[in-house]
């Protein structure tokens, strides 16, 4: 086994965890926003913005694959010959979108969840029900800029 | 002067004018109304005033309210009006002209014969469908004998027989038939069919062995089934049920057809509910007045730009109107109207689904304005994107009409496609790298640390930004000592602090730090009691720091949003390019580069809205912004299913 394949398991992890948790959680609000638009058919444009919210750390969990990929090679040019060393630090660099991404999506998901209760009753105040679930989503995006960032650093 | 000046006004006239001044007041729809039962001087009037005999006049308007809703609710089931993704946002509305809506309300007695017309149509249906469902629960029913030859009409007991239909668990079958017939042997069983669950079978058997008989079939779990009312075969019965239902279908068709007529009277009724609404409201408003026999009185408030307006059109129409009007004592709760000019208005949207302003304090839309812009920017920075975002925005503000909110964010998109124009010309970002134009400044993604140090001291400007606006009020209310310590030395302990990681002025930093420090610890605990509470106090406080810098590091998103639409964009041209080989590749191509632009563009779209919307929330509306304030509504016409133009008034 030689880095590489250390590397793609990173990039398998990065989408796969974060995309399984943003899953769960656009699930979870679907489920919510079913229930709002049976009594209020108009409020499926409000909740379907609710519902993409939680969606957002799958694409970071992309994202950092596909930098991953690019990176290694898959995509575009030749394949690199990756040492033990690096291919375990790509694997690092993977793991703070893959784990923030797969749990805060799942927590954004509930948040937004009530936020569509919220918004059943209140529709004025979609803004707020909006910003709840933002502030969880906040440290997906911290995550995804913490492995962002080791990826531009480490030398391939 | 974004929090526009609010006026009481007191409102007194003659009993004969009060619906001339009702229609003036939602006409101009400038004064907020006040219960006047609320107020202070209540007590004093109360004795002095009728009440209004208005509840009947309230009791027909809901019944016809009821009788329209009824209407549109029918028409609506059956033919529902479709509305656009955009318009479940801000609704569907028919435009009427001033003419066709006067017109439409002059033939209210139409109303009558329209809501008769449905009702009947309504109740048809009604019966058609049950009667529909008896017949298929017949079929049902019938099924499993369509291959039984005897009609059941003549399926009767006789003096010596007796004759029955019946089910029986499949499984049971065998052992009733050898069960019957060792103990009645003269017995006729016919199975006209069998499925998974059950058989169905005719039984013949004699009336004096009855008993023994019927406990045999008890036994085994059989049913007796009977169709009353059926004297053909089951074969015919189903077919002429069939033809039953063929022929509901028609006239079910005649009567959708005959309710599809009734449409053209969808805006009649719709432009009724909105009249009705109208005039229920007016009749509501009157609840907040005080009355006397012969003069009523009420109370508002209005923007003091307005007043005049207002005098002007009571001068014109009404003869015993007398107002007054005053300035807000310091203990009333004014509701607050925001009014900012030119661009910055667009930003109200931002701070309105924040909270709006208390009276006392300054609109932050326009100081949190040029923030928002440039951050929403750098979220999105793509210069094909802001283009194609901001023709967008202009495209939709044409092709629907929107009022308040809705059309601030419009506006507000527009903008930030500008912002993320430049920033995209600016970092050379055009549709992530579909088109490679070199950038004016850098590209985040050859240099993100260059990236990251540029968002930190974007929020450290605006938090500092922030902390000055406090000052400010704090200095304004004369708390000038306040604002130097809360402020000032938070100031000059931040500024030390960074400067220490400059080698330049690293000494200089050092000293900075310290002094603010020292001054944070010798008066962050003045509030406290006794010296030693005082100090801890004091010592405490500098634990803050960790909140400025996590503030501070929360602007890194806007690096994360600004990479993570660029490396999207720039994985759908890889995928695009992959695809490339011949001419239907070149069609997927750019149907894939297409789709993926516009799916990158909404979702980084959103997710810049509410990111950049959480920094000025939580980061900078922190540091001063109260919020807390009751929005201003006056009394005005609304609608909701119409839309009038005055225009051809």
């Amino acid at each position: 086994m030689t880095g590489i394949v250390l590397a793609l398991l990173g990039a398998a992890l990065a989408v796969g965890l974060a995309g399984i948790g943003s899953a769960m959680g656009v699930g979870l609000v679907g489920q919510s926003a079913a229930g709002v638009v049976t009594e209020d058919p108009d409020k499926f444009g409000q909740t379907l913005l609710l519902q993409a919210l939680p969606g957002t750390q799958g694409i970071y969990g992309l994202l950092t694959g596909f930098i991953i990929m690019q990176r290694v090679g898959v995509i575009g040019a030749d394949l690199l010959n990756l040492t033990m060393q690096q291919g375990f630090s790509v694997f690092m660099a993977s793991l703070p979108v893959a784990i923030v991404g797969f749990i805060s999506a799942i927590y954004q998901g509930k948040a937004a969840a009530a936020g569509v209760g919220l918004i059943a009753k209140r529709p004025e105040e979609l803004g707020k029900a909006i910003i709840y679930a933002v502030m969880v989503e906040t440290y997906a995006v911290l995550a995804l800029l913490a492995s962002i960032m080791l990826l531009f650093g480490i030398a391939l | 002067m974004p929090i526009v000046d609010m006026q009481k006004v007191f409102l007194f006239s003659h009993q004969q004018e009060k619906d001339t001044v009702i229609n003036i007041l939602r006409d101009l729809g400038a004064v907020e109304l006040v219960d006047l039962k609320e107020g202070s001087a209540w007590e004093e009037i109360k004795s002095l005033l009728v009440p209004e005999q208005s509840a009947d006049a309230v009791t027909r308007l809901e019944s016809q309210l009821g009788e329209v809703r009824y209407c549109l609710d029918f028409l609506q089931r059956h033919f529902p009006v479709q509305k656009s993704f955009a318009q479940q946002f801000t609704g569907a509305k028919i435009n009427l002209t001033s003419a066709e809506y006067a017109d439409y309300i002059s033939r209210g007695e139409e109303i009558k014969a329209i809501y008769k017309a449905c009702r009947a149509a309504d109740e048809k249906l009604t019966n058609l469908r049950n009667e529909e469902t008896r017949y298929h629960n017949l079929l049902q029913g019938l099924a499993p004998w369509a291959g039984f030859s005897l009609p059941l009409g003549q399926i009767e007991n006789t003096g010596r027989l007796r004759m029955h239909l019946f089910t029986v668990p499949t499984d049971d079958l065998l052992s009733l038939q050898k069960s019957l017939t060792e103990t009645a042997p003269d017995h006729y069983l016919e199975v006209v069919s069998t499925d998974k669950e059950l058989a169905y079978f005719f039984l013949i058997f004699l009336a004096d062995e009855a008993k023994q008989v019927q406990e045999m079939l008890k036994e085994a779990g059989a049913a007796e089934v009977s169709f009353p009312g059926i004297s053909d075969t089951a074969s015919q019965a189903i077919s002429t049920l069939n033809k039953k239902l063929v022929n509901i279908q028609h006239e079910r068709t005649e009567l959708v057809k005959k309710v599809e007529e009734l449409l053209v009277h969808r805006p009649h009724l719709m432009a009724y509910f909105d009249y009705l609404e109208g005039e229920r409201a007016k009749k509501e408003v009157v609840g907040n007045f005080a009355r006397t026999e012969t003069s009523f009185l009420l109370e508002g408030w209005i923007p003091a730009p307005l007043v005049s307006n207002l005098e002007k059109a009571l001068a014109e129409k009404s003869e015993t109107a007398i107002l007054v009007v005053r300035d807000p004592e310091p203990e009333e709760k004014v509701p607050v109207l925001l009014q900012n000019s030119g661009t910055a208005d667009a930003f109200e949207v931002v701070t309105r689904l924040y909270s709006t302003p208390s009276q006392r304090e300054i609109d932050p839309t326009p100081l949190m304005a040029p923030f928002f812009f440039v951050f929403f920017g750098i979220c999105l920075s793509d210069a094909g994107y802001g283009v194609v975002l901001s023709l967008l925005a202009l495209f939709l503000s044409r092709k629907i009409k929107l009022g308040g909110m809705g059309k601030q964010l419009i506006k507000l998109l527009f903008l930030g496609g500008i912002s993320s124009f430049v920033f995209g010309v600016l970092m050379g970002s055009w549709f992530g790298d579909l088109l490679k134009l070199r950038a004016l400044w850098f590209n985040p993604l050859d240099d993100p640390m260059r990236m990251l140090i540029v968002c930190f001291i974007l929020g450290f400007i605006q938090i500092f930004f922030g902390m000055g606006v406090r000052a400010y009020q704090n200095i304004k209310a004369g708390r000038t000592l306040d604002a130097l310590f809360d402020q000032g030395f938070w100031y000059i302990f931040l500024i030390g602090l960074v400067s220490l990681a400059s080698p330049q002025f690293g000494a200089a930093g050092k000293w900075l730090a310290i002094g603010g420090a020292l001054g944070l610890v010798l008066t962050q605990g003045r509030s406290q009691k006794g010296v030693f509470k005082k100090f801890f106090g004091g010592l405490l406080s500098l634990y803050n720091v960790t909140g400025y810098l996590s503030d501070v590091l929360s602007y890194s998103r806007l690096l994360a949003l600004g990479l993570a639409t660029g490396v999207i964009a720039a994985a759908i041209n890889t995928m695009g390019g992959l695809l490339a080989r011949g001419i239907v590749g070149v069609i997927v191509m750019v149907i894939v580069l297409i789709g993926g632009h516009f799916f990158n563009l909404i979702i980084s779209a959103l997710g810049s809205y509410v990111h950049t919307s959480r920094l000025q929330y939580i980061e900078f509306f922190g540091k001063f912004f109260e919020g807390g304030g009751r929005a201003f509504r006056p009394f005005c016409k609304t609608t909701k299913f119409v839309e009038i133009e005055e225009r051809e008034a």
